[in-house]
């Protein structure tokens, strides 16, 4: 533990204020030259079109110009926060992201290091290229499977009778209790493997004089694991953290939409599965931009809160 | 898969208890080993079987698919699924198109995302932190479909090749990854090299950039599948030209028109019959199942080959060298 | 760490093939289309119909856009082969996958359109279809004999203009119909055969026989047998939704139900609780398939092929693929039938209408096209019978033989391939024809237009157990289990009425078809005692729906079709 601390200190020198002078900029011009085109690319495919969110203030009407546009003030942002069911599919949203952020992250992390552990390396090999398979399935085949596997005669109340756990099939789907549980166990599934590759690529960067070093101490696989590999890719761990801390709305639809039902649908409607139904759908563009608007707001005010506690707390950080 | 779940926890649990209790004894690396081995067998399992069932669906015949039942093995062999696929010529010629925007892409992305990420990651760099949060915030808002397709079409990128290029060589996301991955390479390294009379740039390609080889080899296999799998350009920008068409989108047509062919009243109307011949033909989800299979192995051979950059110890030791 | 850049370089190389790769792949489409025209110049015609006056065809292409998934025909299929032999026509498809309306919405602001366009409302109002009318009082003859009957229901509620020429609807000569692709209470045809072929005509005596046959019958196969299945899944919503309107004897007319000329929501009417309650003491019976509403519509497919489910409301095409699979199985004793279910006999019943007019499906003209004449002018030949006969039945002598009597057949070869897709792209113009205007009935020497429904061909493939259940009615064809329907009322159906994007009524739809989804299922599954809670909880829920709207903008249409449509 120690040792891991000292040298992330080390690498974290104190920031010099620097001031913005002729002198500066000619000494970093080839700085300047490696990053400034490729913002100004930026700014042009992702900032240039923001102007399209005034589209949330009109009745937009594709075939017309600009001009020609009805402005409308805040009607889009009134119809999606105060219709009935919106708080409800907010609730929905972050329960949903906040069951898979947490399932998703602790999953992939012990998967990752599980899979450090494993000394043959063919194995590991193996075992790594088939748990991210899944990913390259679609969401319909995912739940299909999952459907099948939940119905009464699947396999998973086929395990539970066998095991004496229940008396009779549990119809899964049908309870709104158990779809959040169902949701963040089918993204596990599906996206586990696929989660730990950038964990495993962060472990490549460990210095194994570290790990040589522990063992010296006679420190065991565990401590090892712990103390080693853990802060090693914890820089990783909080920035990939914050960055999902900021997409606790993007709950997305597809999962909800394939798996939900007249029975669930308290429980399973997301915001974006009632922006598409009442933007999208009906040709309302506008209501899709205003989502859009109030996604992005809410987004970057949980980045910078999550941002200024990693400062606080003295972790890695975005910005 | 909420099985795994079930078997995560314990699993856990007993490493707890066993590092606890029999520190440094000589069973617990055999204990430690053996629960690990039992877990990544079934993990192994849980996640190879969805891709076995879609494998063994598009091998069985479609009419005998729909009762439900496929499991690990087929009932009714056929290689009909595939036929349908193939049927017609114009995934050969997307394939090859979707092969280039491929290799194009990720060669792109990495040398640029790179190439931002270690600028990014130098303390003393004057425009560090605007840049960083310009790039970082395109993570979070969407300009929206239609803005962007004005964009596109302004730039004369409509039913162009480079539409699947240009829009998408450096990604937020991967710049961060890769700019946190530097920060873990000891600064003597760039500090030295400048005292050597080294530039930026120069430092960058040949320090930062092979050094960087695990966590590109990752940003390459994310890019790769990413621009493998995205129809979406294709679908909005140039679908008017059949020959620009990626592999994904010709079969995201063949599939929805396979299950469009059954939710056409008019069409059905047509093809409904009671005869005993109307029973050869392919269902949606059979025709679902073989496009997945056509559409992700040829990705699927990346990882196996990216693989052997995962290794510990690998850019500490070449800093060494 | 020189080797480490061996990789990269590798890579460079891959880089530059690839550029070759794009460049030579973008000259080799160039080349080839400058071939297609080459080749179409120098080919004269055996004109037929040919645009100009000399006898010699001028090739010329035309862009489509087809507003839904299809897949490209093959390079050489021989009917466009044959199209662009005697008219000089080249097509150049566009299909759609994905969602329908993204892709509108940026075509429309770009105002990028293709010569020639699937109907759809939302191109309509953004203006994107020329007016048809004047092309074809002076260039279309054919077309306008076509549309003769049906001219005034053609034209565009909002200014009175023809857009789109409907695709389906049009009907000449005597209209064979042997297969009925409409919704119905369907039951399995050994139900019927073992009660000894009775009629069915009320809700009570349905359930009755299904009640009976499942206890007698308390598993079929090995499985537990499955009273009746109500399918709700996505949009596939009218298994449930649907039914009340035909208990008490009105047509589809989606969701509301039509009285002199006057449309009501029927969903928080008695006579539709009265269903939902039947359907609920069915559930506590133990009828209903207890997993019915959490299924999706694989595994609905998936019980219905396997044979133990004895009834449910849907349309015919929608289970059409597990009735292919019972007949694979050779389970035809497991098959449906359509019984066209009342509540009371004397109600007489009206699941089976006249086709109406496909309004806002076909294709428009758009006004980007650079020669809409030329572009009239072949759909106006496309509608010859000649042509017609080329796109249903095929190539006499290939695709079918006319015999003695001059009727059209098939032999099992050539109707074997009929169902083959991949024979289809190349022999098949289905993309087109499937939106072109066609003739529907029967042809001038009497032959059907459509192969399936000649009536002798029907005969040819029916097995002897539906030949034999078939003797047992009394009946020709399955479709005689329905009343033959009447004369459609001038405004129907009111479910093809635009209720015009992002607009009250719209959104008032929307909430409704939630409401449905939701509480229907929890009424039908409650406590039989709790059923009247949920229901009034239901109706209350709808009350607070601005359900006005909705109703308004049907009635202000169907009055404008009143108006407008009467002959």
């Amino acid at each position: 533990m120690a040792v891991t601390v000292t040298k992330k200190k080390a690498v974290r020198k104190p920031e010099k204020k620097r001031t913005l002078t002729w002198a500066v900029l000619k000494s970093q011009q080839q700085l300047i030259w490696m990053s400034v085109p490729l913002t100004l690319y930026i700014i042009l495919f992702a900032y240039v079109p923001v102007w399209g969110w005034t589209m949330a203030f009109q009745n937009y009407k594709p075939a017309r110009s600009f001009s020609q546009q009805d402005w409308v003030g805040f009607k889009q942002f009134k119809f999606l926060f105060t219709d009935d069911d919106f708080i409800r599919v907010l609730r929905n949203t972050i329960g949903m992201s906040f069951i898979n952020l947490v399932l998703g992250f602790v999953t992939a992390i012990v998967l990752a290091l599980l899979l450090n552990e494993i000394r043959k390396v063919v194995w590991k090999r193996t075992v790594q290229t088939i748990s991210y398979l899944p990913h390259f399935l679609s969401w319909v085949i995912v739940t299909g499977i999952v459907a099948t596997s939940l119905a009464s005669d699947g396999i998973i109340n086929d395990i539970l009778m066998k095991l004496h756990l229940i008396k009779e099939p549990i119809l899964w789907l049908s309870e709104g209790k158990y779809f959040w549980g169902i949701v963040g166990a089918s993204h596990v599934w599906k996206e586990v493997g696929w989660n730990t590759i950038i964990y495993l690529a962060a472990m490549a960067s460990i210095d194994p004089a570290l790990y040589e070093a522990a063992e010296m101490d006679g420190a065991s696989r565990y401590r090892k694991m712990l103390h080693v590999t853990l802060p090693g890719i914890k820089s990783t761990i909080v920035i990939l953290l914050i960055m999902s801390i900021g997409h606790i709305l993007d709950a997305g639809f597809e999962v909800q939409y394939l798996l939900g039902n007249g029975l669930v649908v308290d429980w399973a409607e997301t915001i974006d599965i009632f922006v598409l139904k009442y933007g999208i759908a009906q040709g309302n563009y506008s209501l899709a931009t205003a989502g859009g608007i109030f996604k992005t707001v809410v987004s970057v005010a949980l980045l910078l809160v999550a941002n200024w506690t990693a400062k606080r707390l003295g972790e890695e950080r975005l910005l | 898969m909420s099985m795994e779940n079930h078997q995560l926890s314990p699993q856990q649990a007993a490493g707890v208890t066993i590092s606890k209790s029999m520190r440094s004894s000589r069973i617990e690396p055999v204990l430690f080993n053996t629960f690990n081995a039992i877990f990544m067998i079934i993990l192994v399992i849980v996640t190879l079987y969805p891709f076995l069932n879609t494998i063994v669906v598009s091998l069985n015949a479609g009419n005998d698919t729909i009762r439900g039942g496929i499991y690990l093995w087929p009932r009714q062999w056929t290689l009909q699924n595939y036929k349908a696929v193939f049927a017609s010529g114009t995934i050969y010629d997307a394939f090859w198109i979707s092969v280039a925007r491929t290799v194009l892409s990720t060669v792109l992305n990495i040398f640029l995302t790179t190439m931002l990420s270690y600028t990014l990651s130098r303390k003393e760099y004057v425009f560090r932190k605007p840049i960083t949060v310009i790039f970082v915030l395109t993570m979070y808002f969407s300009a929206g479909l239609i803005p962007g397709y004005f964009l596109i079409k302004d730039l004369h990128l409509l039913n162009s090749f480079w539409v699947y290029i240009f829009p998408s060589m450096i990604s937020a996301f991967n710049m961060i990854v890769i700019r946190t991955y530097i920060g873990t390479i000891p600064d003597s390294l760039v500090e030295s090299a400048k005292i050597d009379g080294a530039g930026d740039f120069k430092i960058f390609l040949r320090i930062i950039f092979p050094l960087c080889t695990p966590v590109l080899a990752t940003i390459a296999l994310f890019v790769a599948v990413g621009a493998w799998n995205s129809w979406f350009d294709a679908f909005l920008y140039t679908s008017s030209r059949q020959e620009l068409s990626t592999l994904q989108y010709e079969l995201m047509k063949l599939l929805s028109s396979s299950m469009n062919s059954n939710s056409n009243p008019n069409v059905a109307a047509g093809a409904g019959m009671t005869q005993e011949s109307a029973v050869s033909m392919v269902t949606p989800l059979s025709i679902r199942a073989a496009v997945t299979i056509v559409a992700s192995v040829p990705i699927l051979v990346v990882y196996p080959f990216l693989q052997k950059y995962f290794v510990v110890g690998l850019n500490v030791g070449s800093v060494k060298e | 760490m020189g080797g480490r850049f061996k990789p990269l370089f590798r890579l460079g190389i891959l880089m530059a093939m690839t550029f070759s790769v794009i460049l030579s792949g973008c000259g080799g489409g160039k080349d080839n289309s400058a071939d297609n025209a080459g080749s179409a110049t120098g080919q004269t015609a055996t004109d037929n119909g040919g645009s100009s006056s000399d006898g010699k065809v001028e090739p010329f292409n035309v862009s489509v856009f087809i507003g839904e998934a299809g897949q490209q025909p093959t390079p050489d299929n021989k009917i466009y082969k044959k199209i662009k032999e005697e008219t000089g026509a080249t097509f150049n498809f566009e299909f759609l996958a994905g969602d329908i309306n993204q892709k509108l919405g940026v075509m429309i602001a770009g105002s990028d359109y293709p010569d020639l366009m699937t109907g759809n409302t939302k191109l309509t109002a953004a203006g994107a279809y020329i007016p048809l009318e004047d092309l074809i009082e002076k260039y279309a003859p054919n077309l306008k004999k076509h549309y003769e009957a049906y001219w005034n229901m053609m034209k565009d509620p909002n200014d009175g203009h023809i857009y789109i020429l409907p695709n389906y609807g049009v009907f000449n000569g005597k209209l064979n119909s042997s297969w009925y692709a409409g919704p119905a209470f369907w039951v399995q045809k050994d139900v019927l055969a073992e009660a000894g072929y009775p009629k069915v005509r009320t809700l009570d005596e349905y359930f009755d026989l299904i009640a009976k046959y499942k206890a007698k019958h308390p598993t079929i196969d090995g499985s537990p047998t499955i009273g009746f299945e109500i399918l709700n899944y996505d949009w596939r919503n009218w298994g449930l939704f649907n039914p009340p309107q035909h208990l008490i004897g009105h047509p589809n007319d989606g969701g509301v139900v039509v009285n002199n000329g006057a449309a009501e929501i029927f969903a928080d009417k008695d006579y539709a609780k009265q269903y939902y309650q039947k359907l609920n003491q069915m559930n506590e019976q133990g009828l209903i398939d207890k997993e019915t509403f959490v299924q999706n519509y694989d595994q609905y497919l998936a019980k219905l092929s396997s044979g133990t489910v004895l009834g449910m409301f849907d349309q015919h095409w929608n289970f059409q693929n597990a009735e292919n699979s019972l007949i694979t199985q050779k389970k035809f004793n497991r098959t449906y039938v359509g019984l066209p279910i009342v509540y009371d006999e004397s109600t007489k019943d009206y699941y089976r209408d006249r086709a109406p007019l496909n309004l806002n499906n076909g294709f428009g003209i758009s006004v980007n096209a650079k020669d809409p004449v030329k572009i009239i002018k072949l759909l106006d030949t496309l509608i010859t019978e000649d042509w017609q006969k080329t796109f249903t039945w095929g190539i006499e002598g290939e695709d079918y033989i006319v015999n003695d009597q001059g009727r059209f057949m098939r032999t099992q070869e050539q109707r074997d391939k009929q169902s083959d897709g991949t024979w289809k792209l190349a022999n098949k113009a289905d993309a087109l024809f499937g939106n072109l205007p066609k003739i529907e009935g029967s042809f001038s020497d009497g032959n059907s237009t459509d192969a399936a429904a000649q009536p002798e061909e029907y005969k040819a493939g029916l097995n002897d157990y539906d030949k034999k259940f078939l003797e047992a009615y009394g009946f020709n064809s399955y479709v005689d289990f329905f009343s033959e329907p009447p004369e459609n009322p001038i405004y129907y159906p009111a479910w093809s009425i635009d209720l015009v994007e992002g607009s009250e009524a719209k959104v008032a739809n929307t909430k409704l078809n939630d409401l449905s989804t939701k509480y229907l299922p929890k009424a039908i599954l409650a406590n039989p005692s709790d059923f009247d809670s949920v229901w009034n909880e239901y109706t209350s829920q709808i009350h607070k729906v601005d359900v006005k709207a909705y109703e308004d903008k049907i009635n202000e249409q169907i009055k404008w079709r009143i108006d407008n449509w009467s002959k």
